[in-house]
């Protein structure tokens, strides 16, 4: 894992994608600093990171694109996968590579806030709070962009799907918002899951008779849900939905608040995505 | 063929994409220090079956053992007893030759004291040292290809798994590789594939003609050679003209066939004999050339090649036999 980890992250500065990355995120972190910091005057520089989650939505995709795309379009991955490593080495390796790219460069944004220090006291739990939180958002969203990386062979397509797909998380919140809460579009939302199910089923295994079992399994269980209690249904879409609100988990640690829950919550989103990358490098041996 | 112990061992080994059927039962061994020639058209399987052995692929149905080691229940004990160079040589073209050597023995887990010594040994073997500083992309493809070889030689594998190793390369740099793998045959047992019967021919102690995911043959050079040669057909090289010489020969009591080659030689014609059965009429030409006064300058049997043999199993052969000349 180390070899692979030492390779993908000296990769990123024998191409123009590690500078082009720093770059973009230090001019970023430059103007928020000089608006709110040096302009308005305000000490707290949680205000910065805050106002730059956007630039996550653009800067991860740079770094996640090529992270499986290339090994599989110029057949390396033929080195790889036929060498001693496991392929949750390989998957690793890559995603601890991107992780710690953008560690780095998000670490050396800290010398803002700390030449601030020079000039008075600063909210520091909050500031801590809020790195802490932001390299967790990072690493989930760089978990996403690595399983999309693993889906296509095109780095632009790579990228371009990361970006709809961290955007739709951004606006998460905004999405639930305008979500219905009643029970009867809840319970058709429900059985629209279990369909996708099936057809992941489906995909995964191909096997027709057993994903029509599961989708006839999941359509009894939301009927007997139904008619034991349907209480559990109320709400059920937004609260789906929240279950991928990224950003709304970075509040309580933008306000100096160490929230376990979140780390769990971004730890456990990122396992996720790895995890089904490594099943989907796995699958495609299979198919 | 040597003796000893079984290394590879395939077994019924199939492959499916959805209908299609890549590989069909596929069974074979390989000895230790043997030389294993796969042999087949384009898409014939030759890579899917080294993708299966080396575990990049999985296999339908059918297992791969490596020294009794099954690929897929213990890939990562399996894995370093092979050495592969896929068709395609996995290269980073960003790196220089050293970088890219030094991350495959990290790769293949070789302790650090020892990259230096590996990488300097193999890059004497497979001479690539003199360009051991230079980025990837730079390389001509012959050094590309060297670098491929370098890469399958780390961690000196019981098992080298060669996809068309002198493939896109210029014959001096064929000749060279060739070369190379019979000087690796000696340490290493080999596996390679081509769709250049010369090739396989000049480096295998055994070949395996495989036909759309069929094992069609299985036996050495020589011994495939033998099987189908016949005399019955023989190619002349007359001096005279060629409407009159043509007439001549198929008049020739017992010449089933006889066609006009290309002319070779000017104020000559090649022409192709084909008798009946059990006819040598090779004297018969002879005697009606010298009653005519037209002289040969050139009678040989033309004997099957491993091209006559690849097409005559594989059920592609579309009558009339080849010129050991013709062949690359």
């Amino acid at each position: 894992m180390l070899a692979i980890l030492n390779k993908e992250f000296k990769s990123y500065f024998r191409s123009p994608v590690a500078y082009v990355f720093m770059a973009f995120f230090f001019i970023l972190f430059g103007i928020y600093f000089s608006i709110i910091c040096l302009g308005m005057g305000a000490s707290d520089y949680s205000y910065v990171l805050g106002s730059v989650s956007i630039a996550l939505i653009i800067g991860i995709p740079i770094i996640t694109m090529r992270l499986l795309t290339e090994e599989t379009k110029l057949k390396t991955d033929q080195l790889i996968l036929t060498s001693p490593v496991s392929v949750t080495d390989y998957v690793l390796g890559k995603y601890l590579a991107a992780l710690a790219l953008f560690a780095i460069t998000i670490g050396i944004t800290i010398l803002q806030p700390i030449s601030l220090g020079f000039f008075g006291a600063l909210p520091v739990a909050k500031i801590i709070g809020s790195y802490i939180g932001y390299l967790f958002l990072g690493a989930t969203f760089i978990s996403i962009g690595l399983f999309v990386s693993s889906l296509t062979e095109n780095q632009v397509v790579s990228a371009l799907v990361t970006f709809a797909a961290l955007i739709v998380v951004l606006l998460m919140d905004g999405i639930i918002q305008v979500l219905p809460k009643d029970r009867r579009s809840a319970i058709i939302f429900a059985l629209l899951l279990i369909v996708v199910l099936a057809i992941l089923f489906y995909n995964a295994i191909n096997n027709i008779y057993i994903s029509a079992i599961v989708g006839v399994i999941g359509f009894i269980i939301i009927g007997t849900l139904y008619f034991v209690n349907p209480l559990i249904f109320d709400g059920f879409t937004t609260k789906f939905f929240g279950w991928f609100s990224l950003m709304k988990r970075y509040d309580a640690f933008s306000k100096g608040i160490f929230d376990l829950s979140g780390v769990i919550y971004y730890i456990s989103f990122s396992v996720l995505f790895v995890f089904l990358t490594i099943r989907k490098i796995e699958k495609k041996r299979w198919s | 063929m040597l003796g000893g112990s079984i290394l590879i061992e395939v077994q019924n080994l199939t492959k499916r994409y959805g209908e299609h059927v890549a590989l069909d039962n596929v069974s074979f061994k390989v000895k230790k220090g043997e030389v294993l020639g796969f042999l087949g058209p384009n898409g014939a399987g030759k890579s899917t079956t080294m993708n299966i052995i080396t575990g990049y692929l999985s296999a339908t149905e059918g297992s791969a053992k490596i020294d009794g080691i099954d690929i897929l229940e213990n890939p990562i004990e399996a894995k370093k007893k092979i050495g592969y160079l896929p068709e395609i040589p996995p290269l980073y073209m960003d790196m220089t030759v050293k970088e890219y050597l030094k991350f495959v023995c990290e790769l293949k887990k070789i302790k650090k004291k020892d990259i230096p010594e590996t990488l300097d040994n193999i890059g004497k073997l497979v001479k690539v040292n003199d360009v051991k500083n230079r980025l990837i992309k730079n390389l001509s493809k012959g050094y590309k290809q060297r670098v491929g070889l370098a890469q399958a030689l780390i961690g000196s594998p019981d098992v080298l798994i060669l996809d068309e190793p002198t493939v896109g390369l210029d014959p001096k740099q064929i000749i060279e590789i060739r070369k190379l793998v019979k000087d690796l045959s000696k340490e290493h047992t080999v596996i390679l594939s081509s769709h250049i019967l010369s090739e396989v021919s000049a480096v295998c102690d055994r070949v395996m003609i495989i036909n759309k995911g069929k094992l069609v043959a299985s036996d050495t050079p020589e011994n495939l050679a033998k099987k189908i040669t016949t005399i019955n057909k023989i190619s002349v090289r007359i001096k005279g003209p060629k409407n009159d010489i043509l007439n001549m020969i198929k008049n020739i009591e017992g010449v089933k066939l006889a066609e006009i080659d290309r002319v070779r030689e000017a104020g000559s014609i090649d022409i192709m004999i084909e008798s009946e059965e059990d006819i040598d009429i090779r004297e018969s030409v002879f005697n009606i050339c010298k009653d005519n006064n037209y002289p040969i300058i050139q009678m040989k049997a033309a004997d099957m090649t491993l091209e006559d043999i690849f097409l005559e199993v594989t059920g592609q052969r579309k009558g009339g036999a080849t010129y050991v000349s013709d062949i690359k």
